[in-house]
């Protein structure tokens, strides 16, 4: 193959050239701490925009990109067997696209248009806005190159609606029966327990482990994960054996160090249908590449989960390894690792806690969760720096020592780990363990122990010598459970589900909203999955109303509905959830800041204000004063039943 | 070894927590050891345990996390009991640096590699000269050939095992957890070589 004929449908959106975003982004205040050090980052860029340089570094790019590829490039594959794939199956290999061998982009691929990156901004003051339409800007913050084919396939083409060109067609059936393989399980668990956000059986290990880049199963994957060292070694790669990806790795670290010797950061290259999103933390680089058509900022939040999830089993100083060498491998020092990240990638496509930095709190009754907050708080007394109560993925209860306070990332990670190291269940456990957030440097010491099999408790310490004191801790808040009956509670607890959109009340009548104030079920746990199931498909609530999520910000827990809706729908709209958050968080939000969008499959309104931010999905059909009154309700039901679905006023959430 | 700069900052001067008093003890009759087992990643290590404690075998590999504890009482036939507190730590590198706060003050070490698996006797060479230099002194040491049913696998003649046991005071045996093999020989035998506590 010649250089010539290797073309670069690619845009590039680096930091440098985003002068007009970084005030958009400063003026964000309400965010993550995440998301304020990315601020700083980008402003902090903001000096050095240097635009004449851009054109230079692209073209240099192509070219350094057109030498790079000739190799990953396998010969098997001819231009018009990917142009089919792309048609027919609508996957396609991710990689190649960034050489993607069609001479019909050639000419197109110099010119730099600018792309809008604060899509879906018409966020109307404290009034509902219809977004159809009307998204696509013309504002210069991001540059691209762009031809005229790509840009059909563009997520905001200004079609009927600004979320059908989001969501499009493309995103039906095929991902359902894509990579992310629980999903369809998922569906099933939902039916048979109720549990809102189970992850689905989830199938551990590294799946595909025999494929490598000259596969073509591997390049269909619409999703794919890679860590990489800065010298171009390979980490961790979600599909596919790591050593034999070191060509393709070697691929990304050139790409990412070419940017960087321009004084610049590679943040997105977009190819076709494909993004890659570059995350780069020191020595350590993360690479997303995907067609799953989710934004940026998700995917970009996605990576730095993942980075986090490395830095709980590793620490920050993990760099100085790099120090000291800077061709050090780091794969050894993971081994054994592959089912946590395959478990947290995996939860990126269920978790809402996974971009909305808040976690959830497993239902209980208010005197039940204060009995399980009271012996934690004996115990976290006694030199325990976090204890916390879990079930599955859901907080049953948790305390810190005075002064610390936990981030949700830091439990969504922590749970994680748990979950997904079969070993932990077999017996009680003592490991070394980072939280990110607290104190990315140092490690912590976990005591793991499970109650059941799905609960368990986690006690944190500074002292590595503190095992039998965590020991004893542990057989004390045992005893209690015991008395006190919690175990089966939370059991109960979990048959039963938490809120069900079908009992939030139609009558406008009682200040409530719904049938009763309380979670409390009057009907048994065997019948109402199967009710839910036969008689609300099609249905959902009242108004339409097939789901809602509702974030308390004061707390920085969430709590969702129970997906009993349409089903198919399901993935979609957890998806959909994701933009709309992101949207939602891309720019400055003030209280009352709403968003009601509509597609074919579904309608989304988002209302952000001070107190909470409520997601709501709703049929695509339905009447948007009645949705907004509907989602009113919701809001007063959650306030009635908060002491049962949050944890309240237990730790010093102190950020 | 390991990534050393990934350990939390030198505290192994002050590990002696994990030992319940001292390698644990002991009126005359009813003895209670801390046990540490150590060896390579895979090497059926938490199979040995899980089968001893347990009786049960699990084929499908869970990788350990950190370290695992679990008791287990056996009498002998002098009417003595044993506890083994038993610290089953996982083989991965990046926890190697972290072994001496698991066998710190341990009574008994078990090192253990896979009879398929000469790296894996190569590193159980390396956790018996670590015990050496930095265990108790009087530390009772044993070293374990495992998966023995695999025999037409087997990389690691059982002479080179016994050679090497017998060169650094261990006491040598191959097990198999798959069929509960010598597992419970290997407990029973550990237990008559510790040192009694004078009467």
């Amino acid at each position: 193959m010649k250089i010539e004929d290797l073309v670069l449908p690619v845009s590039f959106a680096v930091p440098g050239n985003e002068i007009g975003s970084s005030k958009l982004e400063s003026a964000v205040s309400i965010s993550t701490m995440g998301r304020q050090s990315e601020i700083k980052a980008i402003a902090g860029r903001e000096e050095d925009p240097n635009p004449d340089s851009i054109d230079q570094s692209l073209d240099a790019l192509e070219n350094q990109l057109a030498s790079i590829s000739i190799s990953s490039n396998p010969p098997s594959v001819t231009p018009e067997d990917e142009e089919e794939e792309v048609e027919d199956e609508k996957v396609e290999e991710p990689v190649e696209r960034i050489n993607f061998p069609n001479g019909s982009f050639t000419g197109e691929s110099r010119g730099n248009e600018v792309e809008d990156e604060i899509e879906g901004k018409q966020i109307g003051g404290s009034s509902m806005a219809e977004t159809s339409g009307a998204i696509k800007e013309s504002s210069s913050l991001v540059w691209r190159n762009i031809s005229e084919g790509e840009e059909a396939e563009l997520p905001l083409s200004p079609s009927s609606s600004g979320y059908a060109g989001e969501m499009g067609s493309t995103s039906g059936g095929d991902e359902i029966n894509d990579d992310d393989d629980g999903d369809e399980n998922e569906i099933r668990e939902v039916k048979n327990d109720g549990g809102v956000g189970s992850p689905g059986p989830f199938i551990s290990g590294k799946r595909h482990p025999d494929e490598d880049d000259a596969s073509i199963s591997w390049r269909k994957r619409k999703k794919h994960f890679f860590i990489l060292s800065h010298s171009g070694k390979p980490i961790f790669s979600r599909y596919g054996d790591e050593h034999k990806l070191a060509g393709f790795s070697a691929t990304l670290q050139a790409i990412i160090s070419f940017v960087e010797n321009e004084g610049d950061r590679v943040k997105l290259v977009r190819a076709g249908k494909h993004q890659v999103i570059f995350l780069v933390k020191g020595p350590i680089y993360l690479v997303c590449i995907s067609c799953t058509e989710e934004r940026y900022e998700s995917l970009r939040g996605q990576l730095e989960l993942l980075y986090g999830q490395m830095i709980l089993i590793l620490t920050k100083s993990v760099n100085r390894c790099f120090e000291k060498n800077s061709k050090f491998d780091m794969t050894s020092l993971l081994g054994g690792t592959d089912t946590i990240f395959s478990s947290l990638i995996h939860s990126f496509s269920w978790n809402p806690a996974t971009f909305l930095h808040a976690y959830s709190c497993l239902p209980l009754s208010y005197a039940t969760r204060q009995a399980a907050g009271a012996i934690l708080q004996d115990i976290a007394e006694s030199g325990v720096l976090f204890a916390l109560l879990m079930c599955r993925h859901k907080v049953i209860s948790l305390v810190g020592a005075q002064k610390a306070s936990l981030h949700p990332d830091d439990i969504l990670l922590l749970s994680n780990f748990i979950m997904s190291s079969e070993s932990f269940r077999t017996s009680e456990s003592f490991t070394p363990i980072c939280l990110p957030r607290y104190n990315s440097m140092a490690f912590l010491y976990a005591y793991v122990h499970y109650f059941d099999i799905d609960t368990y408790l986690i006690l944190l310490t500074t002292s590595s010598d503190a095992f039998y004191h965590l020991k004893d801790c542990r057989i004390q808040v045992e005893g209690v459970l015991l008395k006190s009956n919690l175990l089966s509670e939370v059991q109960r607890s979990l048959a039963y589900g938490g809120m069900r959109i079908e009992d939030l009340s139609m009558e406008p009548t009682s200040s409530a909203g719904a049938t009763s104030s309380h979670l409390g079920h009057p009907r048994s746990a065997t019948d109402s999955p199967g009710r839910t199931t036969e008689s609300f498909v099609g249905l959902g609530g009242p108004a339409g109303l097939w789901h809602f999520i509702y974030r308390s910000i004061y707390l920085d827990q969430y709590v969702s509905s129970e997906f009993s809706s349409p089903i198919n729908s399901l993935r979609q709209q957890k998806r959909g959830y994701q933009k709309i958050y992101a949207s939602m968080h891309d720019k400055e939000v003030g209280p009352h800041k709403t968003q009601f969008r509509r597609d074919e499959n579904y309608v989304l309104l988002c209302w952000v204000t001070s107190d909470f931010e409520l997601y709501g999905a709703f049929d695509p059909l339905a009447d948007k004063a009645l949705a907004i009154k509907i989602c009113n309700r919701v809001c007063q039901w959650v306030k009635d039943v908060e002491n049962e679905v949050f944890l309240l006023g237990a730790s010093p959430f102190s950020w | 070894m390991g990534c050393s700069s990934s350990v939390p900052d030198k505290n192994t001067g002050r590990m002696e927590g994990l030992n319940a008093e001292n390698g644990g003890s002991n009126d005359v009759n009813n003895l209670k050891v801390k046990l540490v087992l150590l060896g390579d990643s895979g090497v059926g290590k938490s199979c040995i345990v899980l089968r001893f404690v347990r009786g049960q075998f699990d084929p499908t590999s869970k990788v350990t996390v950190g370290a695992s504890f679990l008791s287990q009482t056996i009498a002998l036939q002098d009417s003595t009991t044993v506890k083994f507190e038993i610290w089953d730590t996982a083989g991965q590198e990046r926890y190697a640096a972290l072994a001496p706060l698991y066998y710190r003050g341990a009574a008994v070490a078990v090192v253990v590699y896979d009879i398929t698996s000469p790296e894996s006797f190569t590193k159980a060479q390396y956790w018996v000269k670590e015990l050496q230099k930095h265990g108790s002194p009087d530390i009772v040491m044993a070293l374990v050939g495992n998966k023995a049913d695999l025999l037409e696998k087997r990389e690691v003649p059982v002479q080179d095992g016994t050679c090497y046991a017998e060169k650094n005071g261990m006491f040598f045996i191959e097990t198999s957890a798959k069929t509960a093999d010598n597992i419970n020989q290997l407990f029973e035998e550990i237990a008559k070589r510790l040192p009694r506590p004078s009467q």
